[in-house]
């Protein structure tokens, strides 16, 4: 851009569009760079953030991304809080796929607790399945959402539709719709619904039915193409040199799963692809995310069809909660009960990170316990923390109206970022 | 015990023993119990009590010993030379969570409504020794819930573990025989002797050695639970004696008070009166400051305050006088001893105090003041007592007074044309009094009791001052400013090491290190 200063540069007076459109680029009206804010309430922010832009016409010099207008002090929070009191907290993390929080969770404490070879097998197969699910319902959001920003309302409509079938069904296991708290530390609550699996069988039909209109309609549009192709070009060193996982990692040819790269629950059972993009651009993030969908359905179905039958929850009193029945009517379920309400589950005193592949990328829990009932430190690996930083990066030298679909691509979500 | 007699070796000599594999040497006379305790060998017990006789009656202590063919309650076999003790086997796991089983067959499902919930040995055992599920679907056996056993405790039959641990305070501790198991078998239950009611002066005591809730504090029962007790350390107000307590306090109230371990002055235990020295803490405070009967500022009536006693000392000193008590904590004494001699320039001082009262050998001094020790040492020599008082009044020797703590014992002081008064209570020397200041009580503050063998002992706040009122020591700071003099105590600590370097006494004394309130929930449960 040219940066002389107003008086050193000769006028001319410009008189019409066609006149325009000749003008030599050295001759442009001069421009000086203007501070923008954009947010942290903003129709194309998902989460609420901040970026203030620092802009020379429409192009951005220089971006500074100010976040933490979510925080909820998870983690001090988890520490005054017994470990099964910390499950609502993890639906709050990610919450269009509190699902996966709450496994994440779980994970790592069943770890510290040494009981992560003793999960009942029937747990790990339907954490699998309500897994997959909000994984599902993460990627519709983000692609619902990136594509009404893009004038794509029909597309919005479309996905999350089928994101509410999805969340139709969590809320049929769970009794509630968007925060869960389906985890417990030794397996999940409840079982499935007896009609759970028809029931998903033909959700899957129809999401798949909605992804293919979704793919049609943004695919092959031009006016898509042109704001996603080439645009926001993450390199596969920058992913690895930002700690990029997830959907934004693999687009920029990372291929990094922590299902496949390091297995847990039962996902070395399960046939399944890892999409990785080839050129880390907006439609990359796009492509690898619409093909992720699509695998997480064949988990879904390979789950569906071998699921064991057996108990959902660890049967260990110092662990889980017993059968209510036992609980009201002997003194050895009402002391378990007692105790593991009001003192809560004793882990043993150690540290551990544990980490899975949120709806985001690698969801890490690092834990340390002193012994007692309580977590004494709890801290979160949020993926889109570090998926967000890199928009430093990136952004300058697009144009403001790129921020929207990078952002988008991104998928910032303010209550696993800010925690 | 096998039937061989336990062969005392020398005193003082070391007994090679094993335990658990690892090798260990201990003094002669421990039991194998406490032998484990010392090594941190976890051994759950109910009957077994550190402050009482071992009758090995709940049989929860098992361990094996090699070459005994059964299994040996801990508590009560002493550790031999070359002995090889198992803790853990799978053998005798077993017999204890057996143990555990017959215990809890006929325990009734009250933990919700149960005081001792939270706190409850029997819980805490099954969870870390059996937390299996119940095997047993029948009826349980039905004994009496509520037992009316004294002036101060109930009694739920159905709860009692029948460890008669309680048993054991009364005969060992308060010395007086005055319960006993009754009947056998399942149908075992624990009652008062024939023609006994359990009114001995420590029958709280057994509230707090009871494993489980069947006895209760008539006092405590239904009003907290246990869990949301915060429990700070502090010593009890009731007599010269100081015994170590503990407050447990929720919501800025105090709850109840249980005695903490002190082997050099009450070991496990306190008497019911003390328990119940809390009660005036909540109980009509002085919660502002008066001016002439009248709500004032603090600084309105300090400034009076300070105004009337500079009044009294100018005009003639020697007819102004300062009345002293022995239930005030070291600091306060302290501060306004130096407020008399270097600001007013009273020479006299009175100490009054609560009456005497009853006392016995065990724990109960005659003297109902907690620091009369520190208020003499403080006061020094030329202390006069509250007949003196009580002398110079009706001789018309003091007509202004500055009264500091509870001055009941005293007698009307109407008469007096100044009085300024520090007040806990609304006593009737308040509504005499020109100007009242409301003061802190033990409860509230940090400071120090010297108890009568001369120790030292730290009080910490437990509760916020109730009301307006502020600790003595300060407002004595306050008053030494208003009066002119500029004093640098900013807390209770400085005036402690004040204290500490004036009075010879208390000069070995430790302020100690800051206590933090604990949760009982977190502290887990204590049996």
């Amino acid at each position: 851009m040219d940066e002389r200063a107003p008086s050193q540069t000769a006028r001319r007076v410009v008189i019409g569009l066609g006149d325009a459109a000749n003008l030599p680029e050295a001759d442009e009206l001069p421009t000086e760079s203007m501070p923008l804010n954009m947010g942290p309430s903003h129709p194309a922010m998902h989460g609420t953030v901040r970026m203030v832009l620092e802009v020379d016409g429409e192009k951005i010099r220089s971006v500074d991304v100010q976040i933490g207008f979510l925080h909820r002090c998870f983690e001090k929070e988890a520490e005054n809080a017994t470990w099964t009191q910390i499950f609502p907290y993890t639906d709050r993390l990610n919450y269009v796929s509190p699902m996966l929080c709450n496994v994440g969770y779980a994970l790592a404490v069943e770890k510290l607790l040494d009981i992560d070879g003793r999960i009942p097998e029937r747990a790990q197969f339907i954490r699998v399945i309500v897994g997959e699910i909000s994984r599902i319902t993460d990627h519709l959001t983000c692609l619902a959402a990136s594509a009404m920003e893009l004038a794509a309302f029909t597309v919005f409509f479309y996905l999350m539709k089928a994101r509410e079938w999805f969340w139709e069904l969590l809320e049929e296991v769970s009794g509630a719709r968007l925060t869960h708290s389906y985890v417990r530390i030794g397996g999940v609550v409840a079982d499935l619904t007896d009609d759970f699996c028809p029931k998903l069988r033909d959700v899957l039909r129809r999401c798949r039915a909605a992804i293919a209109d979704a793919d049609k309609l943004l695919t092959g549009n031009r006016i898509f193409r042109d704001r996603m192709d080439g645009i926001a070009i993450i390199t596969r060193d920058d992913a690895i040199g930002w700690g990029l996982t997830g959907p934004v990692g693999r687009s920029a040819g990372l291929d990094y799963d922590v299902r496949k790269d390091h297995p847990y629950l039962v996902y070395d059972r399960f046939d399944f692809d890892v999409p990785v993009g080839s050129k880390g651009d907006n439609f990359d993030r796009y492509a690898v995310r619409l093909e992720e969908m699509r695998q997480s359905m064949r988990i879904l179905e390979q789950a569906m069809e071998r699921l064991p039958a057996g108990p959902v929850l660890l049967d260990d009193a110092r662990v889980a909660l017993p059968p209510k029945r036992e609980v009201y009517n002997t003194i050895e379920s009402m002391i378990a009960h007692f105790k593991l309400i009001m003192d809560g589950i004793v882990v043993p005193p150690g540290e551990i990170y544990s980490f899975t592949e949120g709806g985001n990328g690698e969801l890490g829990f690092y834990i340390v316990s002193d012994g007692t009932g309580q977590p004494w430190k709890c801290r979160v690996r949020p993926p889109c923390f570090a998926n967000l930083a890199v928009l430093n990066k990136i952004l300058p030298g697009l144009f403001i109206a790129d921020i929207v679909p990078t952002f988008g691509m991104i998928n910032m979500i303010g209550g696993e970022c800010d925690r | 015990m096998a039937g061989e007699p336990q062969a005392l070796p020398a005193s003082r000599a070391k007994l090679k023993m094993v335990i658990d594999g690892k090798a260990h040497e201990f003094p002669a006379g421990l039991t194998i119990l406490e032998a484990c305790q010392r090594v941190g060998i976890a051994v759950p017990f109910f009957c077994w009590h550190p402050g009482l006789s071992a009758p090995a009656v709940c049989r929860q202590c098992l361990v094996e010993i090699k070459g005994f063919p059964k299994p040996i309650p801990s508590c009560y076999t002493l550790v031999a030379d070359r002995m090889e003790i198992i803790t853990n086997s799978p053998k005798v796991l077993d017999v204890r969570r057996q143990m555990l089983e017959f215990t809890l067959l006929n325990h009734p499902i009250d933990c919700p409504i149960c005081d001792k919930a939270g706190e409850c040995l029997l819980q805490k055992h099954y969870f870390d020794w059996d937390a299996r599920l119940a095997r047993n679907d029948g009826s349980k056996v039905r004994k009496a819930k509520v037992v009316d056993l004294g002036r101060h405790i109930v009694l739920d039959q159905e709860r009692c573990i029948l460890c008669t641990r309680c048993i054991r305070v009364c005969n060992e501790v308060a010395r007086q025989a005055d319960l006993v198991m009754a009947f056998r078998g399942d149908r075992q239950l624990l009652t008062t002797a024939p023609g006994k009611r359990l009114d001995n002066p420590y029958s709280l005591n057994t509230v707090d050695v009871c494993p489980v809730g069947a006895l209760t504090a008539k006092d405590f029962r239904f009003s907290m639970r246990a869990w949301e007790l915060w429990a700070t350390p502090s010593v009890c107000p009731g007599c010269a004696t100081g015994c170590n307590i503990e407050i447990h306090a929720a919501r800025n109230r105090i709850r109840r008070l249980v005695p903490r371990l002190n082997p050099a002055v009450n070991k496990y235990w306190m008497c019911d009166e003390g328990r119940l020295s809390y009660k005036p803490v909540h109980q009509s405070r002085l919660a502002a400051p008066t001016v002439a009967g009248a709500p004032a500022s603090w600084d309105a009536a300090l400034a009076e305050a300070a105004r009337l006693l500079a009044a009294a000392r100018d005009k003639s000193p020697s007819t102004l006088g300062m009345v002293l008590s022995a239930q005030m904590t070291n600091e306060d004494l302290f501060a306004f001893s130096r407020l008399a001699g270097e600001n007013l320039r009273i020479d006299r001082v009175y100490l009054t105090g609560a009456e005497q009262g009853w006392c016995d050998d065990i724990l109960v001094s005659a003297d109902k003041n907690p620091n009369t020790t520190g208020a003499r040492l403080i006061g020094g020599p030329t202390l006069r007592s509250a007949a003196d008082l009580k002398q110079d009044l009706e001789a018309g020797v003091v007509t202004a007074l500055l009264v500091i703590g509870e001055a009941n014992s005293v007698g009307p002081l109407d008469s007096l044309p100044i009085l300024v008064v520090l007040a806990w209570h609304r006593d009737p020397p308040v509504s005499a009094a020109s100007v009242a200041l409301p003061l802190a009580m033990w409860a509230e503050v940090d400071g120090s009791f010297t108890n009568r063998q001369g120790k030292v002992q730290r009080l910490h706040a437990a509760v916020a001052p109730a009301g307006q009122s502020r600790p003595g020591w300060e407002i004595a700071v306050r008053l030494a400013e208003a009066l002119g003099a500029t004093w640098t105590y900013a807390n209770a600590r400085q005036v402690f090491s004040a204290v500490c370097e004036k009075a010879t006494l208390m000069s070995g004394a430790d302020w100690g290190k800051p206590e933090i309130p604990v949760q009982l929930r977190f502290a887990n449960s204590r049996g």
